[in-house]
């Protein structure tokens, strides 16, 4: 069943803990602190919540319960949601579609992360590959953006203003764990990863919380729900596919998963005010903005030279400061990403906001890969 | 000396090459790589349905780079690494042996036996050199 053949649900809450390096804090200090802010958001207590997926890659087995059993024993029904990068946007579209089918009317999505033993089921397959790099996403990227500086002109620079807009929009995000803005001469400047790709175009990894809390129609009623409500339009994940000539297949998948989420949620990329997307790497924000449909094919980094993506263009993308500014600490990132949606939807997203926006879209990659997209929406 | 990944190739007749073990699946037809223990990776076919075939060690040199940062412990750096067109159409990450300099995109570039360090040990790894000169 698509979204649009179910009951509406919406976010109703929102709330975080700042994304931050490695450090002592406990898990759960930052969950629940990202729980609460999202309780207190929606204006409701945590008893009223039925239900809640918990995405978190490297805390271990069975962290929402014990994180939970600090906010009241209430017997809620506790799931937790593994997606790697994208565990966070699965918790939430779980959360969603539970909400959507009518088995509850009060659902917690949240996500949080330490940094974890880092084991992937990859390392288990017991298939070797002729490089050692097979398994390295950066590599893949930086493959990719040497490809396409010899095809269409892409060049450093180009990566650098990726890097540098998205850096500039995290200094102004108290949640975000780089808070400096950065040029594109100190991006070029930093120290060169693989090939063209600097460290300052890629994400750092860290720590940090998440959380939304969804509703549906009755439960805004009779809980008296005054928050401004932000409905959820569409859901969609997918695999990839074998590759296909020179496109990376993440970046074919994330094509098909947007087409999907458009057609469920009746809308053109044209329609899209601002877009939360998987920026681990630069040179992601410029394919995805173009396999999104935000520009022409091929044209992705013109569309950010001329201020396409900037607050104020014509959809802003990561406002945030996305993957590369705010971080991504894996289970939270894509429960980060519709905080910042649903804040921008809301109006109050402070001096990041996208003047008018009423149509968000928030897109993760998971390792492995699968790509997951959410369309939220203001009512009016 | 041992191969440093025995399951992905061997040592041609003359111990100057290298020959890559593909599957032939006895249901699509595909020619796969790496050979693996779970069946066709395209059809989903049964193990017993696909056939150990060697695979030409040739590939055509798609893009390449230089990783400068070391980013896992075993990977030695400055390392150039590349995406290749296979023998059977699939594009591959391969490592390349030298520096960048040796390399243009297009070029066609071969399989071969190099000696590395792996912990304590030396063993025989596979790197792709230009297939001519």
């Amino acid at each position: 069943m698509k979204l649009n053949e179910a009951r509406p649900v919406y976010v109703v809450g929102v709330g975080m803990h700042p994304y931050q390096f490695v450090s002592d804090t406990l898990y759960i200090h930052m969950g629940l602190t990202a729980v609460r802010a999202a309780l207190a958001d929606a204006g409701i207590a945590f008893p009223e919540v039925e239900s809640a997926y918990v995405g978190c890659t490297g805390i271990g087995m069975a962290a929402g319960r014990i994180m939970f059993n600090h906010l009241g024993s209430t017997g809620l029904a506790c799931t937790q949601v593994e997606n790697a990068s994208a565990s966070g946007s699965s918790a939430f579209q779980m959360a969603v579609h539970e909400v959507a089918l009518g088995r509850r009317d009060v659902v917690l999505a949240v996500g949080v992360d330490k940094y974890g033993d880092q084991v992937r089921a990859v390392g288990k397959e017991a298939v070797n590959r002729l490089s050692d790099t097979a398994a390295i996403p950066l590599v893949k990227y930086a493959l990719m953006a040497e490809y396409l500086s010899k095809e269409k002109g892409l060049t450093a620079e180009d990566l650098a203003r990726v890097a540098s807009k998205n850096h500039t929009n995290a200094s102004k995000n108290r949640f975000a764990q780089f808070r400096k803005p950065r040029t594109v001469d100190q991006v070029l400047a930093a120290t060169v990863v693989a090939g063209t790709t600097t460290s300052l175009m890629c994400c750092p990894r860290g720590e940090g919380a998440a959380a939304a809390i969804l509703c549906s129609e009755n439960a805004i009623r009779r809980l008296g729900i005054t928050a401004d409500p932000i409905r959820v339009t569409a859901s969609a994940l997918q695999s990839e596919r074998p590759q296909q000539g020179r496109e990376i297949p993440s970046v074919t998948l994330a094509q098909r998963v947007t087409e999907m989420a458009y057609a469920e949620a009746g809308i053109t990329a044209a329609d899209l005010d601002c877009v939360e997307l998987h920026d681990a790497f630069a040179i992601e924000e410029i394919l995805y903005t173009e396999t999104f449909g935000l520009a022409p094919r091929g044209e992705g980094q013109h569309f950010l030279r001329d201020g396409g993506s900037a607050i104020g263009g014509q959809c802003c993308v990561n406002s945030s400061g996305g993957l590369i500014g705010q971080g991504h600490p894996l289970g939270p990132t894509g429960l980060g990403q519709v905080h910042e949606i649903v804040n921008q939807l809301r109006g109050r997203n402070g001096d990041r906001q996208q003047p008018d926006a009423k149509i968000g879209m928030a897109h993760m990659i998971g390792l492995g890969s699968i790509a997951i997209a959410h369309i939220l929406q203001k009512e009016v | 000396m041992e191969l440093e990944k025995p399951d992905l190739y061997r040592l041609t007749p003359d111990g100057r090459g290298l020959i890559l073990r593909a599957g032939r699946c006895g249901a699509c037809g595909d020619l796969s790589f790496p050979l693996t223990p779970y069946g066709c990776p395209l059809c989903g076919a049964e193990p017993a349905q696909v056939r150990e075939e060697e695979m030409d060690g040739q590939a055509r040199l798609l893009t390449f780079l230089t990783l400068h940062t070391r980013l896992t412990p075993a990977l030695p750096v400055p390392l150039v690494v590349g995406e290749a067109e296979m023998a059977n159409g699939a594009i591959e990450e391969i490592m390349l042996d030298g520096d960048e300099s040796r390399y243009s995109d297009g070029m066609i570039v071969r399989a071969v036996p190099v000696e590395i360090s792996k912990g304590d040990a030396q063993v025989i790894a596979c790197r792709f050199v230009p297939a001519e000169g």
